[in-house]
């Protein structure tokens, strides 16, 4: 598997702010209350930066990209 | 043959069933049952003593747990044999896991596990020292909502019994959880053990590897923990602990599993029904008919894309509107969001403000069905907890199971009731 890295948002953090529909249109749409629905596919190198700028915006801290494989390797270690 | 019991090997016995006989519970809180509590002494006089399970024991007892496709009676089922080699080799090289014994029951309509944690305190507390001896675990905890007495007393006065008797077993500690309807939800009992609130929580890493304080914890439904106990004595369950609720009274049974969901509730009820709604508030509608030929198993269930979530059958008898119970569900199911989420927050009221309006009827009815879609649509899948999900899941198989219902109340008319809604 490719790395498998995906923008993901942590929604209990997320207030609705929005700015991350905005910076990541691509992978970002709003729903009917102004809160976040995240693209679930790989991010491409053109959705990654897109992510990375959403993830640097949030003032709630609540996007992150989650990497399976990184994850995987932690919990054998 | 059911599903369940051709997991049974044949050379094993069958568990000695749980609850005898059924016990009622009336719209005023009061109960009748034949039924005795039993205290250590009868308790051992019915199952034995409980076996040791540390060392190979403890292995043994995951295979059976395996074989027998246990699964989470809280209302997930998950395999329980997935979750406990998680916990198994989480625990390994940090020494020292937390067994969790829920016994907060948040689903409003079911009593099984009040029933269970009253009259059968100890087959609990078997269970739970079964899965602390296998796990190694550092605390077992049982946790219970404040507002359970009954339980709450009958677990206090079952540990000290087993205390008098110097039972060589793990301590096991009692806490109390808020009376709300998530304070049972896995991950809420896992933060409020962890000194946080008793709400449910954004998790990445599951519980059984970082749980409560960061150690791999396991949290059982404590019927689950009851066929543990079996399980460890080399018996089989073969049985599921459900509530019947018909017209505001709870019947708590244990049904075999190669029982037909028709006739237990045909023998409680005494006759048929409209529809049931399987699960719990955050289950599935069907219609009667829809049930025909289904056994009260799990892996039934699955096989019909439906679940049994919690055990609970909300039985619509002839002449109740199934519509107006799905609003009044999906009110309560608003009223409980943790307000973490803002598509549960907000999206529940939503839902239940559409469905509301589609109840009351009127010309508007096909925008609010669509708007509905919409909300359910954009709210499937994105809660930390499974709140929204079931209320997702029951709102929308009441528009499918009451679809003749809808037209009729748009018009100004009550199929159930035969007048003007």
């Amino acid at each position: 598997m490719s790395g498998g890295r995906r923008l993901r948002v942590d929604i209990v953090a997320c207030q609705g702010v929005g700015i991350c529909a905005h910076l990541a249109a691509d992978l970002v749409r709003v729903d009917s209350w102004g809160y976040p629905i995240v693209d679930d596919s790989e991010l491409g190198p053109g959705t990654e930066r897109q992510a990375r700028a959403a993830v640097r915006a949030c003032p709630r801290r609540a996007l992150f990209i989650a990497d399976p494989a990184r994850e995987r390797r932690a919990l054998v270690t | 043959m059911s599903a369940l019991l051709h997991a049974v090997p044949d050379d094993e016995q069958l568990a000695r069933p749980i609850l005898a006989s059924p016990v009622y519970y009336y719209s005023d809180g009061d109960a009748i049952s034949e039924l005795e509590p039993h205290d250590l002494a009868a308790h051992l006089r019915r199952y034995g003593r409980r076996p040791d399970c540390r060392g190979d024991a403890g292995a043994t007892l995951v295979e059976a747990i395996d074989d027998a496709r246990l699964t989470g009676r809280g209302g997930a089922h998950l395999p329980s044999a997935i979750k406990w080699r998680a916990v198994r080799s989480a625990a390994a090289p940090v020494g020292g896991s937390v067994i969790v014994a829920n016994g907060a029951e948040g689903e409003p309509l079911s009593r099984k596990d009040a029933t269970l944690l009253e009259l059968r305190p100890h087959l609990v507390l078997d269970g739970l020292a079964c899965a602390a001896e296998t796990l190694n675990a550092g605390r077992a905890v049982i946790w219970l909502h404040e507002g359970a007495h009954a339980a709450r007393s009958a677990i206090a006065h079952a540990l000290a019994e087993r205390a008098r008797v110097s039972l060589d077993e793990p301590t096991v500690e009692l806490a109390l959880a808020p009376d709300a309807y998530l304070s049972g939800e896995s991950s809420s009992v896992v933060r409020a053990l962890s000194g946080g609130p008793a709400l449910p929580e954004f998790r990445t890493v599951p519980s059984a590897v970082r749980g409560v304080g960061g150690a791999p914890t396991l949290v059982h439904n404590v019927e689950t923990l009851a066929h543990v106990a079996q399980l460890a004595r080399g018996t089989y369950p073969a049985s599921a602990l459900v509530t019947v609720c018909v017209g505001g009274a709870r019947i708590v049974l244990e049904a075999q599993t190669d029982e037909l969901l028709h006739d237990v509730v045909a023998r409680v009820v005494g006759g048929g029904a409209a529809a049931v709604l399987l699960g719990g508030f955050g289950g599935t509608w069907c219609s009667w008919d829809g049930l025909a030929g289904l056994c009260l198993t799990e892996p039934a269930f699955r096989a019909r894309g439906l679940s049994l979530g919690a055990g609970v059958l909300d039985v619509l008898r002839p002449g109740q509107c199934g519509l107006a119970r799905a609003v009044e569900i999906a009110d309560y199911l608003a009223r409980q969001s943790a307000r973490q989420c803002g598509p549960c927050l907000s999206g529940l009221r939503s839902v239940s403000d559409a469905l509301e309006a589609i109840a009351r009827g009127g010309r508007r009815t096909d925008r609010r069905v669509d708007e509905l879609a919409t909300y359910t649509a954009e709210i499937r899948g994105r809660g930390a907890c499974h709140l929204p999900d079931g209320a997702v899941r029951m709102v929308t198989s009441a528009l499918g199971v009451f679809a003749d219902d809808v037209v009729a109340h748009r018009r100004g008319r009550c199929l159930a009731k035969g007048t003007p809604a």
